[in-house]
């Protein structure tokens, strides 16, 4: 048996293969596992606990309510058009898997690591908001056609200070390979030395994975659910996991770039192997985003815009030509 | 008292006008205005004229007809004003919604209930019956009612 | 003003339904809304989908058996609505009633208040995308939930003010359950400043949004916060002072321009107002009976009208009461601040994004069964 792991741990292709498995079992536990985060989170922002009777603190609720979506009926409403209405729930997940592929979880642990990784990441990002686009449109549901223009229209505007903030740093660290810019902090982290990126970035972020206060496109209590609002049973439960893992890939690209993916403060790992330093500020960045949701009202759309366009661009260009500048200087 | 000029400029534009001072302590109004139907929007013009806002419009079913009851008050103390008219069964009554907004949809109701035709009225939708409805529900005669009796029985002779 | 023509246009517009079944209309309520890409050009609120007929009903039945029902036309105020039924009625026998018992009917109404707003708090900010205070504001008026329940035995709907008084006296462990929630309501007033007022998202989506003018509501007949909210100093505990108000020391807070924020900022200041009713009426309240004597058996009014305005926690609502000498009216008209409150929106509405119509819509505080009836 173990002669045959190594076997295949030894081949190329069946590296991939067994990691691509991992990276499945991984993306799919750590979805059920941010269901039940946000949960829990909620419940005691809001002076309950949330779930507590099915497992130990609830922690199968999120299994048990995965199997009543995949009983339910999957409804089509009648003039949707059909093959867009399929497509658009797989096409939200897929896209949101393959950024596992390259995060740099510890030094050895970049399924394949590639030099142009963060390019993967987020070019395979755009695609999420295609997938949110071809759902809206096919439902035939003014709603949701509603919910998915507006989700263009943000992402597209939330796109361009994220790029931009994220150039900084690569333009510290003149890579775009992951772990490379994760050794380049081995002294110290990035937030540190651009700390105007990092707010830009983190902003983005919860504007790009649709997250309140920028949680418009499926505004619960305007649009009844958004562009997702004729999805049911299953599909409904696609889109919904692709948004805590989208969530989570975001915020473990934002360690990595300005918290120093695996690394300790300031270098000294303190006995804690990497993975460990990995998830923990990976999950630090996910609970902060959680706590957003509970506790902020939502963003009028005219204003979500406006503020990215007049506000964070502005910002990122700025922060973008003075790391230029100070890099050509020393 | 405020009260008497605003009896001067309905008794000017109506002379029909039967204004009558009424004890707030037991009905809650300080002034009753009876005038014939036609004259409602004159009437109103001159309330909207004095600041006066529409509370509320009321049908009342009696046997020898129907009466329509317009509540009018001013955002301050001791300005309760009543306005009357008194229409047989099948008339219809100008409509007053081209001087006080509001009045659309309490003309509305008031038709919905008792099928009073508020002529000019540019909707005349059922508000709170449905679409098809074709009946009234707070007419006397639909349904079980206790008391169906004429105007004279409930105020005395003098209205 | 009817929308829907028989023939369809190629438009640049189109119709969108803020639906029956809608998470933020609070009740029943479609609003058909004429849009323009997000903005709108028409608004045409359409109601009934509730009407219970509560008017026939009183014709049917005695003055006693009337009672339960106005509670349950705006069961957020419901005990305001019993007090004023039996006010109403009060008023057009003559009937004196005990000074316990007024002081008694005010600290309820005052705390039936507090509740509707806390609920209006909870839910106007849901449907702006907070969802953390509801369950704060619900909280808290469980609190009132449970000292109401005490004495009355009904949580939301009301039947405890009887023609003559109460039905049964207050005890001291109300008294203290009341006091020391008033402590605690007082000591949650900087969170609800903190986290809401002060935050920037908050403020931006509420100030210089949905407008309500004086020139709107005189035209319309707005009344309560909302008229107060563009400087309108007008409430009828003040105005036309019935039960014991006019012996109590309390403000109207008023507002300037008549945006959501001067309504939102008039309805926190109204609940502390009621805190500050609550408690005097407290420290007055006089020992002594809580039912008249003499009320007859049979409640038969002597032939007469009567009108009868009383503050609800959303404007000036009345009961207009025909007698005709017997035991059961000859016709009672209730009416309604949400009726006047909602048709105003067809005026300020067109112009706003629909993400303002859901903001607006919560904080002109309807209920739409009270709409119904």
């Amino acid at each position: 048996m173990a002669g045959v792991m190594e076997h295949v741990l030894g081949n190329e292709v069946g590296r991939l293969i067994v990691g691509l498995i991992v990276v499945l079992i991984f993306s799919q536990l750590n979805a059920l596992f941010l269901v039940w985060l946000e949960r829990k989170v909620a419940g005691h922002i809001q002076l309950r606990i949330g779930p507590k009777e099915v497992g130990p603190f609830g922690l199968l609720q999120t299994i048990v309510d995965g199997l009543k979506l995949v009983g339910k009926e999957l409804i089509t409403p009648k003039r949707a058009d059909k093959i867009l209405f399929i497509i658009a729930p797989v096409l939200v997940f897929v896209p949101v898997l393959v950024p596992f592929i390259v995060l740099p979880f510890s030094k050895s642990l970049p399924l394949n690591d590639m030099n142009v990784g963060l390019l993967v990441i987020f070019s395979f990002s755009t695609i999420n908001v295609l997938a949110i686009l071809i759902g809206g449109w096919g439902s035939n549901n003014k709603y949701a056609l509603l919910g998915a223009i507006r989700s263009v229209a943000q992402n597209i505007a939330y796109e361009i200070p994220l790029l931009l903030s994220v150039l900084s740093v690569v333009l510290m660290t003149k890579t775009l390979q992951m772990s490379k810019i994760v050794e380049a902090q081995s002294s110290y982290w990035f937030f540190l030395v651009q700390p105007i990126a990092a707010l830009t970035y983190f902003i983005c972020a919860t504007a790009e994975t649709n997250r309140a206060p920028f949680d418009i496109p499926e505004a619960e209590s305007e649009l009844v659910a958004g562009f997702h609002t004729e999805f049911s049973g299953m599909r409904f439960g696609l889109f919904f996991l692709a948004e805590y893992t989208n969530v989570f890939v975001v915020c473990a690209v934002a360690t990595t770039l300005f918290l120093g993916g695996w690394t300790g403060p300031f270098g000294y790992s303190l006995g804690i192997p990497g993975i460990i330093w990995f998830l923990a500020k990976t999950y630090l960045l996910v609970f902060v985003i959680m706590w957003f949701r509970w506790t902020f009202p939502r963003l009028r759309f005219d204003q979500l815009i406006s503020f990215s366009w007049k506000v964070l661009i502005p910002l990122a260009l700025a922060n973008l030509i003075i790391t230029a500048g100070v890099i050509k200087l020393i | 008292m405020p009260l008497d000029s605003l009896k001067n400029s309905i008794e000017k534009k109506c002379p029909e006008a039967k204004v009558a001072e009424s004890d707030h302590s037991k009905t809650g109004w300080y002034l009753d205005v009876a005038i014939p139907a036609e004259k409602i929007v004159d009437v109103t013009e001159t309330m909207f004229d004095e600041m006066y806002y529409l509370e509320a419009i009321t049908g009342l079913d009696f046997k020898d007809g129907f009466q329509v009851l317009y509540h009018f008050n001013k955002f301050k103390t001791k300005e309760r004003i009543v306005v009357r008219i008194t229409t047989e069964k099948g008339k219809k009554v100008p409509t007053i919604s081209s001087v006080y907004s509001a009045a659309l949809w309490h003309e509305r109701e008031v038709h919905d209930f008792f099928g009073i035709e508020f002529e000019g009225s540019p909707d005349m939708r059922p508000l709170l019956m449905p679409e098809d409805a074709d009946f009234h529900p707070l007419l006397k005669e639909f349904g079980k009612v206790n008391a169906y009796l004429r105007m004279d029985e409930i105020y005395g002779d003098d209205k | 003003m009817a929308m829907i023509n028989s023939e369809p246009e190629v438009t640049r517009e189109y119709f969108l339904n803020l639906g029956p079944q809608h998470p933020s209309t609070h009740g029943v309520l479609r609003v058909l809304l004429k849009l323009d890409g997000e903005y709108i050009v028409e608004a045409d609120p359409i109601i009934g989908y509730g009407h219970r007929g509560h008017e026939k009903m009183a014709e049917n039945r005695t003055y006693k058996q009337f009672m339960p029902n106005p509670s349950r036309v705006d069961y957020l105020s419901g005990f305001i609505y019993n007090h004023g039924y039996v006010l109403a009625v009060e008023k057009l026998m003559g009937l004196e009633v005990p000074e316990r018992a007024k002081y008694i009917r005010v600290i309820c109404s005052e705390l039936n208040r507090i509740s509707s707003h806390l609920l209006w708090f909870g839910t106007f900010l849901m449907d702006l995308g907070a969802f953390t205070p509801f369950l704060y504001c619900f909280d808290d008026r469980e609190v009132i939930l449970d000292l109401l329940d005490s004495i009355t035995g009904s949580r939301l709907t009301y039947c405890y003010c009887r023609i003559g008084g109460v039905a049964k006296d207050i005890d001291d462990q109300f008294i203290e359950g009341t006091l020391s929630f008033i402590k605690r309501l007082r000591s949650r007033w900087t969170d609800y400043h903190n986290l809401v007022t002060k935050n920037v998202i908050f403020i931006h989506r509420v100030k210089n949004i949905g407008l309500i003018t004086k020139d709107i509501a005189l035209k319309y007949g707005v009344t309560g916060p909302n008229l107060r909210g563009c400087g309108v100093p007008y409430d009828i505990r003040k105005a036309e002072p019935y039960e014991i108000y006019d012996e109590l020391d309390f403000e109207i807070p008023v507002g300037e321009k008549g945006d959501i924020w001067d309504r939102y900022m008039v309805r926190l200041n109204e609940m502390e107002q009621s805190c500050r009713i609550i408690e005097q009426a407290i420290k007055k309240l006089p020992r002594g009976p809580i039912k008249a004597s003499g009320v007859p058996v049979k409640i038969a009014p002597p032939k007469g009208e009567v009108y009868f305005p009383f503050e609800s926690a959303r404007g000036e609502a009345a009961f207009y009461i025909v007698s005709d000498g017997t035991e059961y009216p000859y016709r009672i008209r209730i009416r309604v601040p949400s009726f006047s409150n909602l048709q105003a929106l067809i005026e300020v509405l067109p112009g706003t994004l629909v993400a303002d119509t859901i903001a607006i819509l919560g904080s002109i505080d309807i209920v739409v069964p009270e709409i119904d009836r």
